[in-house]
């Protein structure tokens, strides 16, 4: 039955403390056997890079009557994300920016991102931070929804000793799972704690035991499709948040943005003076995390 | 490193999300078809997306589901929806192992053990709709159709059942709102002939422009919103008040909170005020008074009031009179004249400068929000009272329906259902012997609430269930006073009533009560849904329904105008279940094949081919709102007139204009219709859409009073809301147990004041328990988590405010799973680690747990003066006024194995209505006073 066996070595009793306990029952715990390299063979990308849309395929922006006093961010920024697919890969600069005055605590996001890249048991690529300050009646919280900073300097990419991660050149770093030996030097590298191991578990382990339909469906992530199984890649490997650079290249938002509950969450080409992105990130309200650490991270809080 | 091309597999796949129409930019695309190349497109690829509405929560939220192969796959906001946008909250994206989950009711099961003990066998469909079949039609001839009630439950698409029984015969057809927070809806009821004043921040809102185009405004206009007991960033049933307070409030408004618990609504606001629980229509009282007292409309910083809502009403001077006859009357509770601000100080324990900050900020900033919600005020015995000084407030301010204001949504919602429900079956004529005679009278005239002991409840009594499942019905208004019949089946669909519909024990104790021959009181329990709840372990039958992703129907929502979206089939359904239509109309034609005449063809099968046929009937009336306010909706049409029909038949002048019926006519909103656009429908929005217009009221204005009459040189008619109660109490003379406990004689003409129960603050009755029961024991909803959600598992890991956390103990536990026959273990031992699934916790301000020497995690029981309890572990947290304890609504105490893990922690976690008092009904429309309650507490 140990396959069965829900175990966590990281659980921490602090629920502020960190990403890790809150979706993380269980599984980031190693199980014998399951945390297998990939196997060759299989879904075989030469590396995760991209390809160009042929700008044919996008499907149809939201068909909505004219604004008037104001826009919906959604379409602008779908706008932006297609004005920017048109360039060389090059000449993009994405980043995410999220409004800290709008985000509601619903972790709709974190689960819009979980189907949407069928993420297993213990990996959440975003998360929500939440922190209470103060005694009563002096009392507030605050949510800081967080990922992969996607930085300009990662320390993530530098010590993986098979060069299976790295920054693409519109930013986002990448791992290729067909290279990733599961060494997870990355995942100890990494400030934001942005990065997980794939322990191969699967949400009908703790239900049931059958896998449900959903996990038996392809991810997407890096455009390639992959049909999650205990014995092939992802399983054994790194993962992070790609800012659903699958659903970017085809002319689509990341899931944790089209879904955000108070409008928070925003996405574009910062490259492209014209993007709702970089007109808010250009604000005087703009911090980012740990910036002592100068990584340079493209993740932007406005404040 | 360059970019790549890679030969990679063919990803000709919709890896998009927004699927949506052809049309280019800028058009006035919402009432666009799909193409040709796009409906193509959506329905030949492998991978599809598809419109429809969530049921996840009532927000209903419209949502595109991507299908891959057939699977379910991911859930997106529709962004055409303008109700959400495209937004969705965790619960909405989470609906995945809503509809797959392992403990999905499959086959139909008859129960084989005793009713609770969970005993089932798989029957097949004939089997399970012939045991209904048979028991409903002896019922029937035994006692009547109406010892049946149809209980609806807790989510929508009602109408399919509703119709099957009210054709059976039965008027006793419920849902959820009975049990979810009537007082709070009773102020707009009374006086709009309406039910839920939300603010006006749904954006977009389509509004006419000057140069005769439609246009999406995304401007926020409001500059203040004060949400009184209302947390809709946790609710989220009204899913646009997330964007748009955030939006609002960056746009420049201000925010105020008043809820005794830091709720993710408080987080955000300008000002969190801590509420004693159940004062809150003390402190609306008190801000009501300080209105009157300092407006003076001479002095711009203090002109709170804008008159000119009289000309728009009728009642005022009575309102006002009854209001400040208490004014100066001293409360026996703190010998201080009533609504004064120390007054209002000592009973809600907020600082009375603080109460003349919030009246004076509320009446002088304009437009301004004034918005009270479910637990703060629908959950206590006088809740009534807040929801009837909100509603004025607003009134006299000038914010209602104004731009930036308050929206009645029910007011402006689309219609639907119509003839679809039924509820024309309700006007049969039928005979019943009362007292030795034959008396004739409607088929509603048998209700048990309506012409019962709740003749006002307009939304039925759920909470008082259990009593005439006991004790049985005795009518004592209309026609059929006098009558007894008593409940001898119980149709539960997509309900638990046993944990949300009052107090779990008294539940329990009425289904499973025996008569004297060892026979169950109520003969049938039917459990109709697709999760197996803890109400399904009392069934007697179980039916699976099919998930809403397997079926059709239409949205139910609150917008701030006319907009309804279409729930459609998403993927097959699964295992056995059969959708409501499939439902109603097997169990029609086994009631038909038994010789019941009151069920005919031409009535359910032979009228509707498919369930496209029956939502096409309940859209027929759609919108069905007036063409009144500013900026006109149709300015080319006659203004008052009824707009019925499409948005792009309206807008493209394909209408006929009837003028006996002032009805402007367009083309007939269809299920066809809906699919090819989108999966919804969006009317204009308008401002000051009344006098006339949308209000409801037997005077057409907003109504002060509640029972009047005016002389004409003919007759004299009768006005107000509550006239036609007070008409049937005075020809029976019998009047209702509920108000006679109040010490009225019948529903009061104005405003009324009277107290709530268990508060030791404000009622002098129950000072007594102050010092053995020093906790006021509230309630707070956990969206992620509530009744019937607990089993998804990704809900499940999050914690939600400071209510369900994961503080699990590590337990071992024997998996059981519903499976064919019911509960059963699976053979697999599991294991689950400490600190890693979230549980409902009891919320403690921290100053409490030291002076108690308790600590988050330690595990203790509340015990209430009634003498029942509930264990739970505390969360110590700075977040909540002392002297109070929060509960998860539903949250813990879970005892049915379809609950997943949240079963293995029944014993450790509080359901709060262990604890509710049933007999704590509020007094007009019965609804349970959930939220009022004293504890003490015990380390165990």
């Amino acid at each position: 039955m140990a396959s069965n066996e829900v175990t966590d070595r990281s659980a921490k009793p602090d629920a502020e403390a960190s990403r890790r306990e809150w979706l993380s029952v269980a599984a980031c715990a190693v199980v014998a056997g399951l945390a297998l390299p990939a196997v060759p063979g299989q879904v075989l990308p030469a590396d995760a890079a991209s390809t160009r849309p042929d700008g044919e395929n996008l499907t149809p922006l939201p068909d909505l009557p004219e604004p008037v006093a104001g826009e919906d961010p959604i379409l602008r920024m779908l706008k932006d994300l297609r004005r920017a697919l048109k360039k060389p890969v090059e000449e993009r600069r994405w980043v995410m920016a999220v409004d800290l005055r709008k985000c509601t605590g619903c972790f709709g996001c974190t689960i819009a991102c979980v189907t949407e890249n069928k993420l297993p048991p213990g990996i959440a690529y975003r998360v929500v931070l939440t922190e209470t300050h103060g005694t009563y009646p002096n009392v507030s919280r605050h949510f800081t929804p967080t990922a992969c900073m996607q930085c300009d300097r990662p320390p993530c990419t530098s010590v993986c000793p098979v060069g299976a991660t790295w920054k693409r050149p519109d930013g986002i770093v990448v791992i290729d799972y067909d290279r990733c030996i599961g060494c997870r030097y990355c995942i100890a590298a990494c400030p934001y704690n942005a990065r997980y191991f794939d322990s191969g578990h699967f949400y009908g382990d703790y239900e049931g035991g059958q896998l449900q339909p959903y996990e038996t469906v392809a991810a997407h992530e890096y455009r390639v499709d992959r049909v999650r199984s205990r014995r092939a890649s992802p399983v054994g490997n790194a993962r992070k948040c790609h800012f659903c650079l699958h659903r970017v290249e085809q002319g689509e938002l990341p899931a944790c943005t089209v879904s955000c509950m108070g409008r928070a969450t925003f996405f574009g080409d910062a490259n492209d003076p014209k993007s709702l992105v970089a007109e808010l990130i250009s604000g005087p309200n703009v911090m980012r995390l740990k910036p002592e650490l100068g990584l340079e991270p493209r993740f932007y809080y406005l404040m | 490193m360059s970019e790549k091309t890679l030969s990679r597999r063919d990803f000709v796949k919709l890896a998009g999300a927004t699927a949506g129409g052809a049309a280019t930019l800028g058009s006035t695309g919402a009432f666009r078809a799909l193409s040709a190349g796009e409906a193509a497109r959506l329905s030949q690829q492998s991978t599809q997306i598809k419109y429809t509405a969530d049921v996840m929560c009532p927000a209903e939220c419209g949502v595109m589901v991507k299908v891959e192969n057939g699977v379910a796959s991911a859930i997106y906001g529709n962004p055409h929806v303008p109700y959400n946008a495209g937004t969705l909250c965790a619960k909405g994206a989470a609906g995945l192992q809503l509809v797959y989950n392992a403990n999905r009711i499959k086959y139909p099961m008859i129960r084989v053990g005793a009713r609770g003990e969970g005993k089932f066998k798989r029957v097949t469909w004939d089997e399970a709709i012939a045991f209904i079949a048979d028991k409903l039609t002896a019922i029937k001839k035994t006692y009547g159709p109406e010892a049946v009630i149809m209980d609806a439950g807790d989510v929508t698409d009602r109408d399919t059942y509703w119709r099957l029984f009210f054709a059976f015969g039965t008027p006793n057809c419920t849902e959820h709102g009975a049990i979810c927070d009537t007082p709070r809806r009773h102020g707009p009821r009374l006086m709009f002939g309406g039910k839920r004043v939300e603010p006006d921040v749904m954006r977009p809102v389509l509004l006419r422009q000057a140069d005769g185009t439609l246009k999406n405004d995304y401007s926020y206009r409001t500059k203040l919103i004060v949400y009184a007991g209302w947390n809709p960033f946790t609710a989220t049933r009204i899913n646009y008040e997330s964007r748009g307070t955030v939006g609002a409030k960056v746009a420049g408004a201000r925010i105020i909170v008043i809820d005794p618990a830091l709720s993710n609504t408080a987080t955000k606001a300008d000002r969190w005020i801590p509420i004693r629980p159940g004062t809150d229509p003390d402190l609306f009282a008190a801000i009501l008074r300080y209105v009157l007292e300092h407006d003076n409309p001479k002095d711009p910083s203090r002109s709170y009031i804008d008159w000119t809502f009289r000309d728009k009403s009728v009642g005022w001077d009575e309102f006002r009179a009854a209001f400040q006859s208490w004014w100066a009357k001293k409360d026996p509770a703190n010998n201080l004249q009533y609504f004064t601000l120390e007054w209002a100080s000592e009973r809600t324990g907020i600082p009375a400068d603080t109460i003349a900050e919030l009246a004076h900020s509320f009446g002088i900033t304009k437009p301004a929000a004034f918005v009270w919600g479910m637990h703060g005020t629908g959950h206590h015995y006088n809740g009534y009272i807040a929801s009837i000084l909100g509603t004025t407030l607003n009134v006299i301010t000038g914010n209602f329906d104004a731009p930036g204001g308050v929206i009645d949504t029910e007011l402006t919602k689309s219609d639907k259902g119509g003839s679809a429900t039924g509820k024309s079956f309700l006007a049969r004529p039928v005979k019943r012997v009362v007292g030795g005679k034959e008396v004739q009278g409607k088929q509603d005239e048998l209700h048990m609430d309506s012409y019962g002991d709740w003749p006002a409840a307009w939304d039925d009594v759920v909470g008082d269930y259990p009593r005439r499942m006991l004790k049985g019905v005795t009518l004592k208004q209309g026609p059929f006073r006098g009558r007894t019949y008593p409940i001898k089946a119980y149709i539960l669909r997509t309900g638990n009533s046993v944990i949300t519909g009052s107090a779990t024990w008294r539940w329990q104790e009425a289904l499973t009560a025996r008569d004297g021959k060892g026979n169950y009181n109520v003969d049938l329990v039917v459990y109709v849904d697709t999760p197996f709840l803890e109400s399904g372990l009392y069934a007697d039958v179980v039916l699976p329904e099919a998930s809403y992703l397997e079926r059709v129907s239409l949205s139910d929502v609150y917008p701030s105008h006319p907009v309804i979206w279409l729930r459609d089939f998403v993927i097959d359904k699964q295992f056995e279940s059969k959708t409501p239509f499939e439902i109603m109309n097997a169990l029609a034609r086994a009631l038909h094949a038994r010789g019941d005449t009151d069920i005919q063809p031409a009535d359910f099968w032979e009228k509707y081919r498919d369930e496209a046929d029956f939502w096409t009937e309940a859209l027929a009336g759609a919108p069905g709102k007036p063409n009144v306010g500013s900026p006109l909706p149709y300015p080319r049409y006659p203004e008052g007139y009824k707009i019925i029909g499409t948005p792009d038949s309206l807008e493209a002048g394909r209408v006929t204009i009837d003028d006996e019926k002032k009805e402007i006519r367009g083309e007939r909103v269809t299920v066809k219709w809906l699919r090819e656009h989108h999966g919804v429908a969006v009317w204009p929005m308008s401002y000051f859409r009344y006098p006339g217009g949308i209000l409801k009221t037997s005077s057409k204005k907003i109504e002060f009073k509640w029972d009047w009459t005016e002389a004409t040189d003919k007759d004299a008619k009768r006005y107000g809301q509550y006239a036609k109660y007070n008409k049937l109490v005075e020809e029976s003379g019998s009047v209702p147990p509920g108000i006679a406990a109040l010490g009225w004689t019948r529903y009061p003409s104005t405003f009324y004041w009277f107290e709530t129960w268990w508060n030791p603050y404000s009622n002098p009755a129950y000072a007594k328990y102050k010092k053995e029961y020093p906790f006021q024991l509230t309630s707070g909803r956990i969206h992620h988590a509530m009744s019937g959600t607990q089993m998804v598992d990704w809900l499940g890991r999050m914690p939600a405010e400071d209510t369900w956390l994961p503080i699990n103990d590590a337990v071992t536990y024997q998996e059981v799973v519903v499976g064919a026959d019911g509960p059963t273990p699976t053979g697999r031992t599991l294991r689950l680690p400490a600190n890693t699934w979230a549980i409902a916790v009891i919320q403690m301000a921290a100053s409490d747990a030291r002076t108690l020497g308790l600590k988050t995690g330690d595990l203790v029981e509340l015990a209430n003066p009634l003498g029942q309890t509930a264990r739970g572990k505390v969360n110590a947290v700075e977040t909540i006024r002392p002297g109070v304890l929060r509960v998860a609504f539903g949250g813990g105490g879970r005892f049915s194995p379809g609950l997943g893990r949240n079963f293995y922690f029944k014993d450790v976690t509080p359901n709060h209505n262990d604890l509710v008092d049933p007999d704590d009904l509020s007094p007009i429309m019965g609804q349970p006073a959930y939220a009022d309650m004293l504890v003490k507490v015990r380390k165990v």
